[in-house]
């Protein structure tokens, strides 16, 4: 009985490995793409030998072809998505936080829309979207990345749902004893919602970070491009440089996953109250 | 004081885009020009009848039909997997999760190197099968490509809230199954799948609702080709606003995606819930 269970116990063990490997595939034969010898990419899944040749033609070009901005889409990636993320988290903070706590005129009206507008397909906003860029003349800046996507309401929602959890009394005692409603967001609730905050800051970083379409809308000069939208629009043309493709595609994805792998720690607590 | 960062985005990208959005879909404007038409309901008589409109429609349903049972299923599996381990949950569940990082672009340039001609992959098959397959030609190929990408990208993610059901079972249901003789196969049909509807239901309309939003897959990869077959609704969006320069017929394609996702994830809501009272789950 107890040799049947631990065949079992391993089985299982080799079935989640299995299929973890499954998983992963795609990263590892991209991150092996990018470092094979340009005849092998694409040829052989383990090279014979390791090269940075597709990195090196990223950043410093190639004899034959003109290398594209790829470090300056790398740094307008991580600008615009973290004024973005950051400026979703903390406006999410200040919402959630007055929706949940500070009971006002119209707060339950506004949850209710708050939760209509969620569910309010994005997509039939696209095109005034687009216009009120542009006429605000901020089409093809940064700005046009940023402001649009500084207000998320599914933060908003998560925060709202976190901070009615929390005890009415610390923060009656903190206001009692002078604090703000400023100081008492980020001195006493904020670092009460660390996880939380985690698990949000992720998702939301994660988002912005792949967003293709919009960021291809608004900006037009290479120069301003992100990693992905560039990335996106050289892989008709150079489709022929695999190699170069996998190592962009490694770029594109290595700061993702390092920030998820620093925070996963976290991970476990923030998921569960972020699925609920 | 607090909520006004939400009040005025809501007002500047929510409330006029909405308004504006409504007019647009009614006009015949280019996205240039100064003066442009009030046509009526033109534009969408003219998406009526438009091809790529009515691909648009059926390629959905199709992607639907391809992903939410893969996608369900599969992440059911995977969360059974999790909680079944005795040891090293957490590393697991954090390894499924990976793919959900993927960017679409990084992982429509993989699958196009896995199945490019000369790849591993193909020439195995030629060898071995004698098969030789255009997979990004084909029509039904490429539409199960694009939906098994999109399984890979989200299972770890739906498994995630399937663990966060099972982990939610309480106890003394499987005990009290026990006693009354549940075991195994029986556990799983008539305890576990019941318990786990509300996950069920949850995963179900997010994987529903994903399917009316695709966009960078198709374009990286198909182009919404071949022969349409991959031509969602944001594709046909995009390409009539922004490539045709049709903005007014653009948004009144939009308005017609809107209004029939609502309508599709309000039937299948309506689905789930009857057949949920159907079996007593709740």
């Amino acid at each position: 009985m107890v040799g049947n269970s631990k065949i079992k116990v391993t089985l299982l063990y080799l079935l989640a490995f299995t299929v973890m490997l499954v998983m992963v595939f795609p990263y590892i034969y991209m991150v092996l793409g990018s470092l094979s010898p340009w005849d092998q990419v694409d040829r052989r899944i383990i090279p014979t030998e390791l090269t940075f040749r597709s990195y090196e033609w990223l950043f410093f070009g190639g004899s034959d072809v003109i290398a594209r901005p790829w470090l300056r889409a790398f740094f307008n990636s991580v600008f615009v998505t973290l004024a973005s993320t950051i400026l979703m988290l903390v406006s999410a903070l200040m919402v959630g936080y007055s929706l949940a706590k500070l009971k006002f005129k119209g707060s339950r009206f506004i949850n209710n829309v708050i939760l209509f507008q969620m569910f309010y397909p994005a997509v039939i906003l696209l095109i005034p979207l687009f216009l009120i860029v542009r006429y605000f003349g901020m089409y093809d800046t940064y700005w046009a990345m940023i402001l649009p996507k500084a207000v998320n309401l599914w933060a908003i929602f998560m925060y709202t749902n976190f901070f009615r959890g929390l005890p009415d009394e610390l923060l009656e005692a903190a206001k009692i004893d002078g604090a703000s409603q400023w100081k008492i967001l980020w001195r006493i609730v904020l670092p009460m919602s660390k996880s939380v905050t985690t698990i949000i800051f992720l998702f939301l970083f994660m988002e912005r970070w792949v967003e293709l379409l919009w960021d291809m809308l608004v900006v037009n000069s290479e120069n301003m491009l992100t990693l992905n939208v560039l990335l996106a629009q050289m892989f008709g043309p150079y489709g022929g440089y695999p190699g170069p493709m996998y190592a962009a595609s490694v770029l594109l994805t290595l700061p993702i996953l390092v920030l998820f792998i620093i925070f996963s720690k976290n991970f476990k607590d923030g998921m569960q109250f972020v699925l609920k | 004081m607090f909520a006004s960062p939400y009040l005025v985005y809501s007002l500047i990208f929510f409330l006029f885009p909405l308004l504006w959005a409504t007019y647009l879909a009614f006009t015949n404007w280019n996205l240039i020009s100064p003066d442009y038409e009030f046509v009526g309901v033109q534009n969408f008589v003219q998406a009526f009848f438009s091809e790529s409109v009515r691909a648009a429609f059926f390629v959905t349903y199709k992607f639907l039909a391809m992903f939410v049972p893969i996608a369900v299923i599969g992440a059911l599996c995977l969360a059974l997997i999790i909680s079944a381990l005795p040891r090293f949950k957490g590393l697991f569940s954090v390894a499924f999760f990976l793919p959900y990082l993927a960017s679409g672009v990084a992982s429509a340039i993989v699958v196009n190197g896995i199945l490019s001609y000369n790849s591993p992959f193909n020439i195995w098959l030629r060898s071995t099968f004698g098969l030789d397959i255009n997979w990004l030609g084909s029509p039904v190929l490429a539409a199960l490509i694009i939906a098994l990408m999109m399984a890979w990208k989200f299972m770890g993610y739906y498994a995630l809230l399937f663990v966060a059901g099972l982990e939610s079972i309480p106890k003394d249901v499987y005990e009290a199954a026990r006693m009354d003789g549940a075991v195994g196969w029986k556990k799983f049909w008539y305890v576990t799948i019941p318990m786990l509807y509300p996950s069920f239901y949850t995963v179900t309309i997010l994987a529903v609702g994903l399917m009316f939003g695709i966009f960078t897959e198709p374009y990286v990869l198909t182009g919404g080709g071949p022969d349409l077959a991959t031509h969602t609704w944001q594709l046909e969006i995009y390409q009539q606003a922004f490539e045709r320069l049709h903005a007014g017929y653009g948004t009144s394609i939009a308005v017609i995606n809107s209004i029939v996702t609502f309508a599709s994830i309000l039937v299948f809501r309506k689905i789930l819930e009857v057949w949920g009272a159907k079996h007593g789950w709740e």
